[in-house]
């Protein structure tokens, strides 16, 4: 997967190249790994400077871990984010000595909840001044004074010195935290969402400070937020995550005025929007976040698709979800014999019940799509085969303009399908 | 949110000086919270009258020489009741005064419960921290040996241990430090491993700081609560277990110590002579619960869902 436009390497901060985090799922007194949660599956982006990035995303889908990814809290189990080291981009999990020093100064992160965040027995003195003392910057009197520097900045001050985190409220414990990350001077923070734990009045002061922050020190920022009128207020460009996969990634402005994929634009209707008709029905994604440790085959967003179509990786789970869900069904279904991920048989305890699938398959019960994708159908007795068409991974395509998405449909379908 | 006034903390003039007042406060915060339950006061009044026996047992009572930790015998006064001049709480069949055992047996006490405590509470933290920290097949062997520990009742364990290294007051603070260590292991692997999910704990490490400083500043004083109540509630139970363990013959014969005080009084009690006995027991007794009161006071002071919100 590349980026569309190769941006100069002097103007990169950060460079996520195809990065995986797998966690191992372990099962047993032996501990034997059993399957892997596949919570970062190949995810590549640019972070350039002075910009901000949105990351967005339903909970689940793995921004978090790849933000930990990029503040080398997390190492990834495949692929890498390579940081540029005066125009050397070199991968950070492999930095050593002074070069790892260097990159710990120079990316920074804000966690979610300000509270967990700070060490509730530091005082905000040794909170904000302890990167400082970290890496020998300042002591005494020196610190106290670059300490009240940085308060300041970030609208505290002076008589904030000698307080404990409790004794504030959110709002201003994320800006502690803002002041912290601001210590060492970085080049990149990657904020974990930032405002989601603050009230809304509180959370446009700090979105505010942050902008005014980026410009005054030409700050990169990974924003990663579920809330989507946050990161349009606040990034240049977003990078949309399902499940573990990049959906789509471009301009923020471009993105919001036509979506290439689907799950963007469920994302976006999914907003209350304040000036709607109150008594429109907001219309939201329907099911499941499918299970990250099998996510779905072919596109990983077919599954909760409305414009799906027969070549979007339908797959013998579907049958067994739809099953699942169909009442009085599932209770009959006795075996799966799986040949390929696309094609098994299903074995029920009588031939009524086999019937009936067999029936509903082909009915309107299921989508049009999933029906023209099954390849094969054939019932013998109390067992059902069936046979769908196998589709590779869908690949990011790039569309022109630096945007990319992961959709088979052509933008102009997808925009077409708003006004359905 | 509750907001301490502006005046308090004056824009000028602030020093590490401030610093240092506003962690006293906070200590006082503490000791307030200590202060205002009064079954920790009463606590705390009956340890501070023991401590202050204990500290002050050469001025009370004459020390017998050459030993002081031996109970003196007057032979000529055997089995005097209390009241008797002299002999305040009476003697024992062997003519030893329960007085200077009740005294001098504190001291006994409070050197069996420190190096007890001190050495299990240490080796404890240490290894419940490796095994916290390390994870992996380090904490599974670790653990495993703790569930070994634990899986033999406290008092029989230490009583197998110090019988077989033969009766005497030294081997019982052995054998009650190997028995006990254990609980402490298990208390700080869990403090460990809950700690290190909070997020301060990836701040400091975004931060750049060194383990061992992460370890020092954020988990070690995160998890010193627990501990410290456990140590607070062992100081009682281990002199209750040493007592026992006295009691039935496990330290030196004649020792002034509270168990084998108790022991060598049992014998009259059927004759009606209780106070041999009774005196020592009781100081057992209320050592014992003057420290559990102040460790569950302790608790409630500490408890970080109230402490300092």
């Amino acid at each position: 997967m590349t980026v569309a436009v190769e941006p100069q390497a002097d103007d990169l901060v950060l460079s996520v190249r195809e990065v995986k985090k797998h966690y191992p799922i372990r099962e047993g007194a032996l501990q034997r790994v059993v399957g892997h949660v596949r919570a970062v599956d190949g995810v590549s982006f640019d972070i350039r400077r002075g910009e901000t990035v949105g990351l967005v995303g339903e909970s689940g889908c793995g921004k978090t871990t790849l933000g930990r990814v990029i503040a080398a809290l997390a190492d990834p189990t495949d692929g890498g984010v390579h940081y540029n080291m005066d125009g050397m981009m070199s991968r950070i999990d492999r930095l050593e000595g002074k070069a790892a020093r260097t990159f710990r100064r120079n990316c920074q992160m804000v966690f979610q909840d300000s509270f967990a965040s700070l060490n509730p027995r530091h005082l905000v003195i040794d909170l904000v001044g302890r990167p400082l003392k970290v890496y020998n910057e300042a002591v005494s009197a020196d610190l106290v004074e670059r300490v009240v520097e940085l308060l300041e900045q970030v609208g505290l001050g002076r008589q904030h010195l000698y307080r404990y985190p409790h004794q504030f409220s959110g709002g201003q414990r994320q800006r502690i935290s803002i002041a912290r990350a601001l210590a060492l001077n970085p080049e990149i923070i990657v904020l974990d969402e930032p405002t989601s734990a603050l009230d809304v009045s509180v959370q446009a002061q700090i979105l505010n400070l942050l902008n005014d922050l980026q410009e005054e020190r030409n700050l990169a920022y990974l924003f990663i937020t579920h809330d989507l009128s946050v990161v349009r207020h606040m990034a240049d460009r977003l990078v949309v995550m399902y499940l573990g996969k990049v959906a789509e990634a471009g301009e923020t402005q471009a993105i919001f005025d036509s979506p290439h994929h689907p799950y963007t634009r469920e994302l976006m209707s999914a907003k209350p929007d304040l000036e709607a008709d109150a008594n429109v029905e907001v219309r939201g994604l329907e099911g499941n976040v499918p299970d990250p440790a099998r996510p779905p085959r072919g596109c990983r967003f077919h599954t909760r698709c409305e414009l799906a179509t027969p070549a979007c990786g339908w797959e013998v789970d579907d049958v067994v979800r739809w099953l699942e869900d169909a009442p009085g069904m599932f209770e009959h279904l006795v075996g799966v014999e799986r040949k390929t991920d696309f094609a098994a048989t299903l074995a029920f305890d009588s031939e009524e019940a086999a019937g009936l699938l067999s029936m509903a398959v082909r009915s309107e019960q299921v989508p049009e799509a999933m029906r023209t994708a099954m390849r094969r159908l054939s019932l013998d007795g109390d067992k059902v085969e069936i046979e769908f068409e196998e589709v590779g991974e869908i690949e990011s395509t790039v569309r022109g303009d630096g945007r990319v998405a992961a959709c088979v449909l052509m933008p102009e379908e997808v925009a077409s399908w708003k006004n359905m | 949110m509750t907001d301490v006034p502006h005046s308090r903390v004056d824009a000028e003039g602030m020093t590490a000086d401030t610093a240092f007042r506003v962690r006293m406060r906070r200590l006082f915060g503490v000791l307030q919270g200590l202060a205002s339950n009064p079954a920790t006061v009463i606590g705390l009044v009956i340890i501070a009258l023991m401590l202050a026996m204990a500290i002050f047992a050469p001025w009370i009572l004459e020390p017998n020489s050459p030993d002081p930790y031996q109970m003196p015998r007057d032979w000529g006064a055997v089995r005097k009741p209390p009241g008797t001049p002299g002999h305040l709480l009476g003697t024992t069949n062997e003519g030893g005064d329960v007085l200077y055992g009740v005294i001098w047996g504190s001291r006994t006490s409070l050197q069996l419960s420190l190096m007890v405590v001190g050495s299990t509470m240490i080796v404890g933290t240490i290894i419940g921290s490796v095994a916290g920290l390390v994870g992996g097949w380090v904490d599974e062997v670790l653990m495993r040996i703790v569930d070994v520990f634990l899986s033999i009742p406290e008092l029989i364990f230490a009583l197998a241990i110090a019988a077989v290294l033969g009766p005497s007051f030294g081997n019982i603070i052995f054998a009650l430090a190997v028995v006990l260590w254990v609980k402490y292991a298990r208390i700080m692997r869990a403090q460990v491993l809950q700690i290190k999910q909070n997020d301060y704990v990836d701040a400091a490490r975004v931060i750049g700081d060194s383990r061992v400083n992460i370890y020092l500043r954020d988990i070690l004083p995160n998890a010193v609560t627990p501990v410290t109540v456990q140590a607070t509630l062992d100081m009682g139970n281990v002199v209750l277990i040493g007592a026992t363990l006295s009691f039935i013959g496990l330290s030196e014969a004649g020792i002034a110590e509270w168990g084998v005080l108790v022991s060598e009084g049992q014998a009259g009690i059927a004759s009606g002579r209780w106070w041999a006995s009774t005196f020592p027991g009781l100081m057992i007794f209320l050592w014992a619960l003057s420290f559990n009161l102040v460790g569950d006071g302790l608790r409630d002071a500490l408890d970080p869902r109230t402490e300092g919100r």
